[in-house]
């Protein structure tokens, strides 16, 4: 091989060398430029898709927002330097409306499940719950163990689209499952005798058991199922589910969310604000 | 009763200027009383019946909290959630029904073009509104079509940039600047879908009109639009004002669907007040009587129009 030939090559070589390099950086700078974290510090706001369910979120007599949900989302935008906007949706489209970009993030006490983590990117869990039954006196009064709620006969009742519908799917499959589009419903059926038991995440079936003491009991005090809730953010980010995850690592090692979780889930001190019984 | 009047004496002229189809004069009688007491009778079992079937305490008063509050800070009553959501609703309505209006006329006189592009326009318009479930449509221009085409209206821009002046316009007619984009959006989706009926019903309308009011106007010597504006219109108008009205009065009730794309409108607004009170049952009444409250007098004012512009009672 020539000289001129050797120096060709190797000049060819670094040719390519700084190029790869440069569009690398280039690619890094662009993915970290067009992180959603980069455009809520850009616009000033952080666009919050929230669905109503007590007590994660709620409206107050005032009609303004508040939960654990709404606490969590105010304190990620103080941390960040901006102000939380809360888009109030309905929990079917909630996860097209993130991939439509209608918001950056979902903080509403959604489980992580496999087959939503195919759609959207899930944080480390900010919460745990779990889910709690509660069922008629009159038309279960008599059942001895949860297996007798196993049973075509039986009408169990939950939130559409939930994963505590599919979970208690599979406690129960040979139940008859009615879903509805909210909470209310799915108790009210129960109430009225309609149903022989209704599933949803806790806190809510003890509350509505010591409200209506002559009608409900709990079949069991253990929760049926453990959940973890997440953020939900687009694909394709790392940026912001590295920021989000350390922003939970962070509030979970200080106990500040430990606390609000046990202010909203465990305490009553809130319960004036709303005029909810 | 009309009825009984001889007939030379009404032909006399007697009664010249009542139209032979005016209201009969109101008369009680036994069957009426029968039928009232038998309504009223069957609303009240129903109400026993409904302590009895349906085990619910019923608690007003924490429910009317969220129609109405008393702001302390500022010593007056605010609107809370459920009139909120009563006044988005009637904007929607409001513009919905202008828009669709028009949106409806354009298409219709389209439907009826004799040119083969504004014809076939209208028809695939018409054609693949009225066949997709409404539910399924409005997923689709809310995901993927609304997000291409309000960016470009600026109205984001508008909303964030706008002088409190401005603001303040746009709270009045347009519910939050905040919200304007959302509100957009539904509307869009709520008049295009509407749009495609009323066009309908326009084009059915033109239709109607005799061969020969068209050869007349041509005769004239009126230009296509002229003919239109001057001859076809009005008399169509006129023939259509029933179904229109229907029409309207349905679009107020189907805005309630757009409550899925989350816009704040009543539905939804009673959605969340029903969920965060409990009072479900209350919530879903006063959200009834509110979307009555709305359609009501729109179905009045329609007949009251009808009634002025065919004084003989029709042709």
């Amino acid at each position: 091989m020539s000289t001129f030939r050797r120096v060709v090559l190797l000049a060819l070589g670094l040719a390519v060398m700084v190029s790869v390099a440069a569009r690398a950086q280039d690619a890094r700078q662009q993915l970290s430029s067009s992180s959603v974290i980069e455009e809520i510090k850009r616009n000033g706001v952080l666009r919050v898709g929230i669905s109503t369910f007590v007590p994660w979120s709620m409206r107050d007599k005032k009609g303004d927002l508040i939960g654990f949900e709404i606490d969590v989302a105010n304190q990620v935008a103080k941390d960040m330097g901006v102000k939380a906007e809360f888009v109030p949706t309905a929990w079917d489209g909630i996860i097209p409306a993130l991939l439509a970009g209608k918001f950056d993030v979902i903080i509403s006490g959604m489980s992580i499940t496999p087959q939503r983590n195919l759609t959207v990117n899930f944080t480390v869990p900010y919460a745990h719950s779990g889910q709690q039954m509660t069922a008629n006196k009159k038309l279960a009064g008599g059942f001895k163990s949860l297996e007798d709620f196993n049973d075509p006969k039986v009408t169990i009742t939950c939130r559409r689209g939930t994963s505590t519908c599919v979970a208690a799917k599979k406690i129960f499959p040979k139940a008859t499952f009615r879903e509805f589009d909210d909470e209310a419903q799915c108790l009210q059926e129960v109430l009225n005798g309609n149903a022989h038991a209704v599933v949803t995440s806790a806190p809510k079936p003890r509350m509505w058991t010591l409200d209506h003491p002559d009608t409900l009991f709990m079949p069991t005090d253990e929760n049926l199922t453990k959940s973890d809730e997440a953020f939900a953010v687009r694909k394709g980010d790392p940026d912001a589910i590295n920021f989000f995850d350390n922003w939970i690592l962070f509030n979970t090692s200080n106990g500040w969310l430990d606390e609000r979780h046990d202010y909203w889930f465990k305490g009553n001190a809130w319960k004036d604000q709303v005029s909810s019984n | 009763m009309r009825g009984a009047l001889p007939l030379t004496e009404a032909f006399a002229g007697k009664h010249r200027g009542v139209p032979p189809t005016a209201r009969p004069a109101l008369r009680f009688t036994w069957l009426d009383a029968l039928i009232i007491a038998l309504v009223v009778g069957t609303g009240v079992y129903i109400g026993y019946r409904i302590n009895d079937v349906l085990n619910y305490h019923w608690r007003w008063s924490r429910v009317a909290e969220y129609i109405v509050r008393w702001d302390e800070r500022r010593g007056v009553w605010v609107p809370n959630l459920l009139l909120q959501g009563f006044f988005m609703t009637l904007r929607l309505a409001v513009w919905g029904i202008f828009w669709a209006a028009l949106l409806g006329l354009v298409m219709g006189i389209f439907r009826t073009s004799r040119l083969l592009l504004p014809r076939l326009g209208a028809f695939i318009y018409v054609g693949l509104v009225r066949n997709t479930p409404p539910l399924v449509f409005i997923f689709i221009f809310y995901f993927f079509i609304s997000g291409q085409i309000v960016p470009l209206l600026g109205l984001d821009r508008l909303a964030a940039t706008a002088s409190p002046t401005v603001s303040a316009i746009i709270t009045a007619l347009c519910g939050e600047p905040k919200l304007l984009v959302n509100f957009a959006t539904g509307l869009m989706c709520l008049a295009l879908f509407e749009g495609a009926y009323v066009t309908e019903i326009v084009r059915a309308g033109i239709q109607s009109i005799e061969r020969g009011q068209w050869e007349a106007g041509r005769s004239l010597g009126l230009s296509p639009l002229r003919l239109l504006r001057l001859v076809i219109l009005p008399q169509a108008f006129r023939r259509i004002l029933p179904p229109l009205a229907g029409q309207f009065v349905s679009l107020i009730k189907t805005s309630s669907i757009v409550s899925l794309i989350s816009i704040q409108e009543l539905t939804f607004s009673a959605g969340e007040a029903a969920v965060t009170t409990g009072g479900v049952f209350e919530v879903w009444l006063i959200a009834a009587g509110m979307y009555l409250a709305i359609c009501y007098p729109c179905s009045v004012f329609f007949d009251h129009l009808e009634r002025r512009l065919n004084p003989l009672g029709g042709n």
